[in-house]
């Protein structure tokens, strides 16, 4: 028995008791709602440049009236719906040969008139020391090791590559959406301004301007020539930027938002703002946006979004996709637009709803680029099998061994 | 194919015995319905050719559900698709002689003392096979039918034939005289043996009856005039007959012994004493003087004198007296004093080469006519021939043997007679004296079965009684089946032969007997050029026949 | 039987394959030929018998959930959930049944397996035709052990019988075929027999 799960459940039932779902933050969110309700787009706005660099939260940037809402636009009668999304095996020191998986899927639905779906899955292999490492082009001994968290921005940005070229590939000449699963801010990158991310620069303009602003402006090439929307969709998001704009509205100190001036000394739970606290942002729609709706668009006010991407500075809103509330990122161009804007949404919502609650082009791709366990086995044994056909030693740490056959 | 349109192969041989036979599974097409019990089979082994005889039918099913559940499989598709593979028929085949492994090549026939191996293929003997085995006409080979399913022929070897006693046998009405008759025509044209035929019926002689055609058919001495002598026991019918007798038959009392009244014992009604009584007065008088001596005398008197002189019981000699006064001695051709001596007339044209027919006329209906006569005159003629055998053997000379035809056989030959009878002594001694029986018979169960046994080949035709089949079959190899032959006969002209003269059992539609046809495919079979030689004399000696023989093939 | 190809009856390609039998994943959705009929894989040739026909999601670890709740018809299913063909698959598996060998046909198993993507072609009439002209390839499947192994022998007979101009004839050789194969179960043969019928 590895896990003692009846154990694990009568902690979990204590958790949930003592957690705060009760009148008081019943009162809090009806605070917070009043907020977005009363909130003006440019009262907060200015606030939170009055306030900028010293907030100890990072909010939202509001584009529309924050409290407004939209009601699905029509779906075209035909269109498709594009979506990639990645695995990936990473760099296992355990096995002898360094090397990393990465398997992009996807898949093209076409809606409509001529109904039809394509679906792919890309795998790609890691070996060489170009893809395992990025070097500094102006320091060759520069290099970061392409593994863990980074090996994740760089399959993120090989999806929006693998998505820019299954838009371009699509002749149809239908309204697409094309979607990614995840954020579309490379916060670890950082921005220009302080805090700065924890990698190098040539490794933001690797990924950032050669790899994901690279796809999304091939993307937007596109769209010159026929209505293409692209972003990407978050399910279930945790993120706070709404409620934290809002904590804006709520502080009555003046000048507003300095935090650090005003409420050091004060204890959590004292302060006005702390309406807003533990609160998300998809607890908040959930109250204000009925079936298919969205949020009022915001911009993201995280640096990188803010500082690296330009043209296609991450927006975003919410929006009721009946199951729950999805959080939907676009680029400037597209949340700017209104047609892309009405597109999106309401391909979003559309796909959403095909899918019971999360889009099925996301499903699908995922599903093309899932790696199971047992594929990942696969994959090591692929390995050890070629390494061995080569007569070069196979030998995995003892503690792979007790893994694969655990002792009884 | 055979003649019929049934196939040949019938199946192949999947297990089985000697003694049991073999089993063969019915190949696909052979129906157990095309396969009568008694057919014939041959089985092509590695290196040998059985031939022998379906001895039992079966249908077998390879699942026995089949049986207890046969709901669904009456339906054609079905039932047609299941016939022959899970449900199947199977035939025993007992082996019973070996051919040459070379279907139609000269050899040796043998008969059986093995059986062919595991999927052995066995087919319906083909008329070539049949004729194999039972030979070409001609020769010794006398042609008596076909078999019941072929057209091949089947012949007796009558030289085999005539070694032994035989018998004819048949509830009445199946045509035992018929057959009997074309038995003797065979013989007759053999020249292996002469022939003394004690005609009851009057079958043998100058015509004979085909009751189921109400027709008279030709008998022997129409088609062979100058070989057969035909005596008349019956004067006053032969006196108005077309063609006159040779002879007419009359007994003298002198000529009657007490073992002639032995014989008659159970026939007269009379008992041991009384028969006793006769060989009493037999030592008193003598045995050609003590019937007239005994019938001289009148009156229970007289009788009961004579009784207390030779110890005898009186009542018992005064019902032989009675007995033989009214029963006997009334015959018109029992005399006291006979015009000639019939027993030498019998052996002078046996000697000259005749076939004697005796024709009892109206007294074939008198049992104890016929047996008188018919005891008598074979004692005496046995007696003739025993004198002749020993002389002979002494010069070396051989004599021509003799075969006697004698009907109502178990009259002669029950248990109770068979050791005193003179057929009795015949059958039981065979060869010996040259002289054997025919007997002709519906009741086999009423004769001795040792006599019985000494019976060498059996011509039997539909019998009823279960003890006569009993009788006739015993002893017999494969009785089983020959009984399953035997029963499935036809009433007429169909028989079955088994014995030493047919190298296997077999049933026959008898060859047909009667018409034009008939009488020249008979004839033809003899040689010509003694037909030729011989014919003339007939004609002269007997030519009141002529004009019924135009279309003979001998005279034409 | 060493016909040439035909493009138009290729119908899918080995997935997995054994010396008795194999499985082949059909290049269309509900693409597979009907129960009983004669496949041909490979070169040299390797005849098999259609003895199922699933279709189920193309991932094992995939459930398909039903989605037509809203939907007017079945047609409409498809249609917005585009996708759904994709994800499916047709596949068949087929019991060996013969071999060509040299240019001669064995109803035999071969030596080898068919290969994996070896190509499936659905037989023609003419190669059903010649292929049926031997009955010994009903004892393979008679032997065989898969489910309702019965109803796909009667499917084959029947699809034979079909293709050939003296059909009832046909009929009635298999029939006699099979019943000397099922001598001992006359029940189960019974059931055959009335089904190819």
């Amino acid at each position: 028995m590895a896990l003692d799960l009846y154990r694990t459940a009568a902690q979990i039932d204590a958790a949930v008791a003592i957690a705060d779902f009760g009148s008081a933050r019943e009162r809090r969110m009806e605070a917070v709602l009043a907020a977005l309700r009363d909130g003006d787009a440019a009262t907060l706005n200015a606030r939170v440049e009055e306030a900028q660099g010293l907030l100890a939260f990072l909010p939202a940037e509001a584009v529309e009236p924050p409290g407004s809402v939209f009601d699905a636009p029509a779906v075209p009668d035909d269109f498709s719906v594009v979506a990639t999304d990645g695995s990936h095996i990473d760099v296992n020191r355990h096995l002898p040969l360094r090397c990393a998986l990465v398997n992009i899927g996807g898949c093209r639905l076409t809606y409509g008139a001529g109904a039809d779906a394509e679906l792919f899955s890309r795998p790609r292999l890691r070996t060489s020391d170009a893809e395992l490492f990025l070097r500094d082009p102006d320091t060759p001994s520069a290099r970061q090791a392409v593994e863990g968290a980074l090996m994740g921005l760089v399959r993120t940005v090989e999806e929006a590559m693998a998505l820019a070229e299954a838009v371009e590939a699509d002749d149809s000449g239908l309204p697409t959406l094309a979607l990614l699963d995840g954020t579309l801010v490379l916060w670890e990158l950082g921005g220009e301004l302080p805090p700065r991310g924890r990698y190098p620069d040539y490794v933001r303009e690797q990924l950032l301007d050669d790899g994901l602003l690279s796809a999304l402006e091939r993307i937007r090439d596109v769209s010159a020539r026929r209505q293409v929307a692209v972003g990407s969709y978050i399910s279930l998001p945790n993120s706070t930027e709404v409620v934290n704009l809002l904590r804006l509205g709520l502080c009555d100190l003046d000048p507003v938002g300095h935090c650090q001036t005003h409420c050091r000394a004060l204890v959590p739970g004292t302060r006005r703002c702390d309406a807003a606290h533990g609160l998300t942002d998809r607890e908040l729609f959930e109250r204000t946006l009925a079936p298919g709706q969205r949020s009022a668009v915001f911009a993201s006010r995280s640096p990188v979004a803010r500082d690296a991407y330009g043209a296609h500075r991450v927006h975003f809103f919410y929006v009721n996709v009946e199951e729950e509330i999805g959080r939907v990122e676009v680029p400037a161009w597209v949340a700017l637009d209104p047609a892309s804007l009405s597109l999106a949404h309401a391909l979003v919502v559309d796909n959403a709803r095909r899918g019971a609650g999360y889009p099925v082009a996301l499903q699908e791709a995922h599903e093309q680029a899932v790696v199971t366990g047992a594929d990942r086995e696969a994959f090591r044994n692929m390995v050890e099998r070629a390494l061995e056909e080569r007569g070069l030693p196979v030998y995995t740490s003892q503690k792979q061994r007790t893994k694969r056959r655990p002792w009884v | 194919m055979t003649s019929d349109g049934l196939p040949t192969l019938l199946g192949t041989v999947v297990g089985g015995s000697l003694t049991d036979g073999v089993e063969v599974r019915l190949a696909e097409g052979a129906s157990v319905e095309d396969i009568p019990v008694g057919s014939y089979v041959v089985i092509q082994g590695e290196t040998r050719r059985f031939f022998g005889m379906v001895s039992e039918v079966r249908l077998a099913a390879t699942d026995s559900r089949l049986r207890s559940a046969p709901a669904g499989f009456e339906d054609p598709f079905v039932s047609q698709a299941l016939t022959g593979t899970a449900a199947y028929g199977s035939i025993v085949v007992r082996p019973r002689l070996v051919l040459p492994s070379v279907a139609g090549a000269e050899g040796d026939i043998a008969p059986a003392r093995t059986v062919p191996g595991h999927f052995s293929r066995a087919a319906r003997a083909s008329e070539a096979d049949v004729a194999q085995v039972f030979g070409a006409e001609g020769g010794d080979n006398f042609a008596v039918g076909t078999p019941l399913d072929m057209d091949a022929v089947v012949c007796l070897d009558l030289k085999t034939l005539l070694q032994r006693s035989n018998g004819v046998f048949g509830k009445s009405g199946t045509g035992k005289s018929f057959l009997t008759r074309l038995l003797l025509i065979g013989v007759l044209q053999s020249r292996l043996s002469a022939l003394l035929i004690f005609d009851m019926h009057n079958e043998y002689g100058w015509e004979g009856g085909d009751v189921e055609r109400g027709r008279r058919v030709k008998s022997l001495k129409q088609l062979f005039p100058s070989e057969v002598s035909v005596f008349a026991l019956d004067e006053q019918r032969a006196r108005g007959a077309s063609v006159q007798p040779d002879f007419h038959v009359e007994i003298g009392y002198g000529e009657i012994t007490p073992d002639d009244i032995m014989a008659l014992r159970e026939t007269l009604g009379i008992s041991d004493a009384a028969a006793e009584a006769a060989f009493a007065l037999g030592r008193r008088f003598g045995d050609g003087r003590w019937l007239r001596e005994f019938l001289r005398l009148e009156g229970s008197d007289e009788i009961g004198e004579l009784a207390a002189r030779i110890n005898v019981n009186g009542a018992a000699l005064a019902t032989l007296h009675r007995r033989l006064t009214n029963r006997v001695t009334r015959l018109p051709f029992v005399t006291d004093a006979p015009g000639a001596d019939a027993v030498s007339a019998i052996m002078d044209h046996l000697d000259r080469g005749k076939h004697v027919v005796l024709e009892f006329g109206r007294y074939g209906d008198d049992v104890i006519a016929y047996m008188l006569v018919a005891n008598l005159l074979t004692r005496r003629i046995h007696d003739r021939y025993r004198e002749r055998q020993s002389a002979d053997a002494g010069e070396g000379r051989s004599t021509t043997p003799l075969t006697i035809v004698i009907e109502e056989a178990h009259r002669f030959l029950s248990p109770a007679v068979a050791s005193q009878s003179p057929f009795g002594i015949i059958a039981r001694e065979m060869r010996k004296n040259n002289v054997t029986l025919l007997v002709v018979d519906q009741r086999p169960s009423a004769i001795d079965a040792e006599v019985l046994s000494q019976v060498g080949t059996k011509v039997c035709c539909l019998l009823d009684d279960e003890r006569d089949v009993d009788a006739v079959m015993a002893g017999a190899s494969g009785s089983r089946e020959l009984r399953s032959v035997l029963a499935g006969l036809r009433s007429r002209q169909q028989a079955l032969f088994f014995g030493e003269a047919v190298p296997i059992p077999v049933a026959v539609q008898v060859r047909d007997y009667g018409t034009d046809t008939s009488y020249d495919a008979l004839m033809r079979r003899r040689p010509r050029r003694e037909a030729a030689a011989r014919g003339p004399a007939v004609a002269r000696s007997n030519g009141a026949a002529s004009e019924d023989e135009d279309d003979d093939p001998l005279f034409g | 039987m060493t016909t040439a190809p035909q493009a138009e009856a290729r119908i899918g390609e080995v997935v997995e394959a054994g010396s008795t039998e194999f499985a082949a994943e059909c290049y269309t959705l509900y693409g597979a030929p009907p129960l009983g009929a004669l496949v041909r894989v490979g070169d040299p040739a390797v005849y098999g018998v259609v003895y199922s026909v699933t279709t189920a999601a193309l991932d094992p670890g995939r459930r398909v959930a039903a989605r037509g709740a809203g939907e007017p018809d079945e047609a409409s299913v498809y249609r917005n959930n585009p996708q759904i063909a994709r994800l499916l698959a047709t596949h068949l598996q087929a019991l060996v049944v013969g071999h060509d060998r040299a240019g001669t046909l064995v109803q035999r198993l071969p030596a080898a397996p068919p290969r994996i993507h070896a190509f499936v072609y659905c037989c023609d009439d003419a190669d059903v035709r010649a292929f049926s002209e031997q009955l010994d390839y009903l004892h393979l499947l008679a032997t065989a052990s898969v489910p309702a192994i019965d109803e796909v022998i009667a499917a084959n007979v029947r699809l034979a019988a079909e293709a050939r101009p003296d059909g009832d004839g046909f009929r009635a050789s298999a029939a006699r075929a099979l019943a000397e194969e099922l001598a001992n179960d006359v029940t189960r043969l019974k059931a055959i027999l009335r089904s190819i019928q």
